[in-house]
């Protein structure tokens, strides 16, 4: 089904958050102020590698105003953070290594008096070499950055004899693709409120995608107990991974417990690029041979990722992108190595694709320079060599099977804009413009959900009919955007047959919240699902018992409605909701609590539940300015049913448009650990100037029978295929294969033919 | 006003109208708008995220026109009428606000309230632009989530809905 507010009908609605976003009212939490406010800032290392010699803020302190500074000998508990394994200090003690590291932080009545107390603190630096090539960070006689040296982590797969399946091959490609620190620009920057109680509890207001991880690392910082910490963690303005980790929070809260004070922390956008995470810069190198007949025979992968100074989830982002350099095909000898090394370059860390958009940037990459050296058509090589329903995962694990796969393929071989390549590639480029020059191209993935074997990965929630007589539905999930809230209102409605004005939903609050997991990997709509559908039958049931005893009816002649209870086939409403809640009797109320489903491999990081995904696009090159334009997409998407089809289309449609910055736009630029790029002036994302074009979404929602995991998940596929498919499209237009994104326009510029001749 | 009095700490008294209401505001002549709406009218649906007049979450309207207010002084401000993404739903919400409710024509909601108040700016000039047109008037107006396409939808069903009721 083509996904649009026509296909939908009566589905497309109006999200719950909607008003109060599009009116202004709703307070994100860095909109909040309160009494006796006082303004938080940090101070960050001005050198990429240094030690620390001392700090001294005697001076910054005796400035009016100034109410509090802290160095790491203030930090009552752990100097560090991050979610996988803390290494990330607070506070530095002796060494800083990033532009980011934080030194010292302070409170002040202004924010003008706190920025005057940064200038104020002296910090005596020796300068230390800085490390901002991963390869050279490698080579013996390189700065280690950490005790165990600058290696991360790394990674081996490995299948047959590569050495061996290449003597066999009639073609071999051998390529290595470079890809940018991208970096998230989630249009709010990082900030919030953190408030002291009299009671001794702290709470915090401050966008995370997983309050509880948050919590229990505050609560490690401050040696406070985590009942004695509140995280309140949505709306948030933008996150796509980048809020994941700790930022600001550590030093609110430091702060805010230090000086008994409500402390207001908010981002500048430079503090923000400086300090936040970025996506992993990877090299990627691949060797690839087919057989005459198109066979893929061997494969052979090298990844080397950026991950900056500490680890956040590094090792995990590189466990992710070894699985998609070997994606949906089958080879018989197969050899994949990565590394993940440790740099003075900004923090890598998560973000939306988690590894696969460069990993699958390189293997799409290849599977179209193999398909033209043995002249077949790029589809029809991919159709050749993909995985069969019934095939094991990439790590040769167990999978959710599902036809996936060939859904997606038949989508693309049969739509419209696929079938214009023929066109295209018959029609000679001229015409009144002739250094305007299209082309057409396409790409293919299935992606992983959730976190994969070996991490924790809780999922559940609560529903509850509370004394207002308002159907609860309580989740420890987060809104950054997504429609989160819109698609569980949609589910209660649509599964158990409720009016929107019944509900209220209580997300983001880990003083009320079950501990539902990390709002991350795509996974939240589906665990949410996962969740009603768990809770259906004993929620429902209590509901419409205690109703057959109030009306004295049987339990089956009754139903859930709009507003309260009603006849199984009659339109009148026999009791309300309220009434139903104003009953004598025990609570009503239901909680599940499960694990996201895992494959049964001992491969860490291998997934059990994928969603395939496919776009085509067509790219206008400007061979005079160099300048690629994307004038039209098509994404085709199998991700089980469509839940919230408004929030499903903005969910590919902003994906892609993440990815059309990530091939054409943006990069954060870095010299020698220092950032050129600090602002919007010249890191650049997609405008609505570069968003022009058709984009087409196609849904499909088949899953096999009896495959009862449901949704799989839509936020990250839209942002992983586009890459490949503007460079197979480039390559059709202008018969260059880009290997660097962004792609330059000096890359794609030509000499004019009336400059060439002479 | 002279560089030097701009440039001054010395205090000023702001008079203009916001949301249609007189105010005069203590400040300096210098203080920017942005944070003269947020911070001291607690008029917070005008938001901040790049402060160099880049991504346009910060606009608002002076005297009708789409203004970044993070690129405003206090003192371009005397005796004008400001309206602020709060001044635009008067009775009931604005067409412009309900299209993008209807179209979802934003995610995160971050950059909303700047992008409704320059299409506010450029329907209220031209009710029936081009893409041209209205590419060209939105370029300022950065949104991260949505890849623009709600935008756009919520942008033409504006206009249209515009054209019916007039
Ligand atoms: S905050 Fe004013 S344009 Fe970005
Ligand atoms: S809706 Fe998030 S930036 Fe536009």
């Amino acid at each position: 089904m083509l996904l649009n507010r026509a296909s939908s009908g009566g589905r497309w609605r109006v999200r719950p958050d909607g008003p109060g976003k599009v009116t202004g009212g709703l307070a994100y939490l860095t909109d909040m102020t309160t009494d006796q406010m006082l303004y938080g800032l940090v101070l960050r290392s001005e050198h990429p590698h240094a030690r620390i010699l001392s700090i001294h803020t005697d001076k910054a302190k005796k400035l009016p105003g100034v109410r509090a500074i802290l160095t790491y000998m203030d930090i009552p508990g752990l100097n560090a953070f991050g979610i996988a394994h803390p290494d990330q200090p607070v506070l530095c003690e002796e060494r800083a290594r990033y532009v980011g590291d934080a030194l010292a932080t302070v409170a002040a009545d202004t924010l003008a008096a706190a920025q005057q107390a940064l200038e104020l603190i002296e910090v005596d630096y020796e300068v230390l070499e800085v490390v901002d090539d991963p390869e050279r960070a490698l080579l013996p006689g390189a700065p280690q950055l950490h005790p165990g040296g600058n290696e991360l982590h790394r990674t081996v797969f490995s299948r047959g004899n590569v050495d061996q399946g290449f003597r066999d091959c009639a073609y071999i490609v051998e390529e290595t693709y470079y890809t940018p620190r991208q970096m998230h620009t989630y249009m709010e920057t990082e900030g919030g409120l953190f408030v002291p109680g009299e009671d001794g509890r702290l709470t915090v207001y401050s966008p995370t995608q997983h309050g509880f991880m948050d919590r229990m690392q505050l609560s490690r910082i401050l040696a406070k107990p985590q009942e004695e910490i509140r995280i309140v963690s949505s709306p948030i303005g933008g996150s796509f991974g980048g809020k994941d980790e700790l930022n600001v929070q550590p030093y609110g809260a430091l702060l805010a417990m230090q000086t008994g004070r409500p402390i207001k922390i908010h981002n500048s956008r430079w503090e923000s690029v400086r300090a936040g995470l970025k996506r992993h810069p990877m090299k990627i190198t691949m060797k690839t041979g087919i057989d005459a007949a198109g066979k893929l025979m061997a494969h052979q992968v090298s990844i080397i990722s950026d991950t900056g100074p500490y680890s956040t989830l590094g090792a995990e982002v590189l466990n992710f992108a070894t699985e998609h350099v070997i994606g949906p095909y089958q080879y018989e000898h197969l050899d994949v190595k990565g590394v993940s090394v440790f740099t003075n370059n900004g923090m890598s860390g998560e973000f939306r694709g988690f590894g696969g958009n460069q990993a699958i940037f390189a293997l799409e990459g290849q599977m179209d320079r193999l398909a033209e050296m043995a002249g077949m058509d790029p589809w029809v090589f991919r159709k050749l060599n993909m995985r069969q329903s019934d095939d094991l995962g990439p790590f040769d694990q167990p999978i959710a099977m599902t036809d996936g796969a060939k859904q997606v393929w038949e989508a693309i071989a049969k739509c419209p804009l696929w079938m214009e390549k023929q066109q295209l590639a018959r029609m000679s480029h001229s015409g009144d413009e002739p250094w305007i020059k299209t082309g057409i191209g396409a790409a293919f993935t299935m992606h992983g959900a959730g976190l994969g074997v070996g991490i924790p990965d809780p999922a559940g929630g609560r529903l509850a009919l509370a004394a207002d007589g308002k159907i609860e539905a309580v989740f420890g999930y987060e809104e950054f955007g997504q429609g989160l809230l819109a698609s569980l209102e949609q589910m209660l409605m649509e599964q158990f047959g409720f009016g929107a004005k019944d509900i209220r939903m209580i997300i983001g609050d880990t003083d009320v919240v079950p501990d539902s997991g990390s709002t991350t990997a795509s996974r939240a709509t589906a665990m949410m699902w996962k969740s009603l559908q768990k809770l259906k039958a004993p929620f429902s049931g209590q509901l419409l018992q205690r109703a057959a005893a109030i009306l004295n009816r049987r339990v089956e002649q009754l139903r859930l409605a709009e507003g309260g209870i009603k006849g199984r086939s009659e339109e009148a409403l026999l009791l309300s909701y309220k009434e139903l809640a104003a009953a004598a009797g025990e609570p009503i109320r239901c909680e599940t609590s499960f694990s996201f489903p895992t494959s049964s491999t001992e491969r860490v990081g291998a997934h059990y539940m994928y969603t395939y995904s496919a776009v085509v696009v067509k790219v206008e090159v400007n061979t005079l300015t160099g300048r690629a334009r994307v004038l039209q997409q098509y994404h085709v998407v199998a991700a089980g049913p469509v839940i919230n089809p408004q929030g499903y289309l903005g969910q590919i449609e902003g994906g892609s448009s993440m990815a059309l910055g990530f091939t054409l736009l943006e990069e954060s630029i870095m010299e020698k650990g220092h950032y050129i790029t600090r602002n919007l002036d010249s890191y650049l994302v997609p405008t609505i100037e570069d968003q022009r074009g058709l984009v087409e979404v196609e849904a499909i929602e088949q899953l096999p029978e009896g495959d009862d995991y449901g949704p799989r998940g839509i936020g990250e596929v839209g942002s992983v295929t586009l890459a490949p498919a503007i460079a197979a499209a480039i390559r059709q237009a202008s018969g260059k294969w880009a290997t660097k994104l962004p792609v330059e326009p000096s890359f794609l510029q030509e000499t004019p033919f009336f400059l060439g001749k002479g | 006003m002279s560089e030097e009095a701009v440039k001054s700490e010395t205090p000023y008294v702001l008079r203009c109208f916001v949301n249609g209401k007189e105010e005069s505001i203590h400040t300096t002549p210098a203080a920017r708008l942005l944070t003269i709406v947020r911070d001291e009218l607690s008029l917070t649906g005008t938001k901040r995220s790049c402060e160099i007049g880049r991504c346009g979450a910060c606009m608002v309207l002076i005297d009708g026109n789409a203004v970044n207010s993070c690129l405003t002084m206090a003192y371009q401000c005397s005796e004008k009428q400001i309206t602020t993404i709060e001044g635009l739903a008067v009775q009931g919400m604005d067409p412009i606000q309900q299209a993008f409710l209807e179209e979802g024509g934003f995610q995160c909601g971050y950059c909303t309230p700047g992008m409704i108040i320059s299409v506010k700016a450029l329907l209220d000039e031209n009710p029936d632009p081009t893409d041209d047109e209205i590419s060209e008037a939105l370029s300022g107006n950065i949104c991260r989530c949505t890849g623009y396409g709600g935008i756009w939808r919520a942008v033409k069903r504006a206009a249209e809905g515009r054209r019916q009721t007039t």
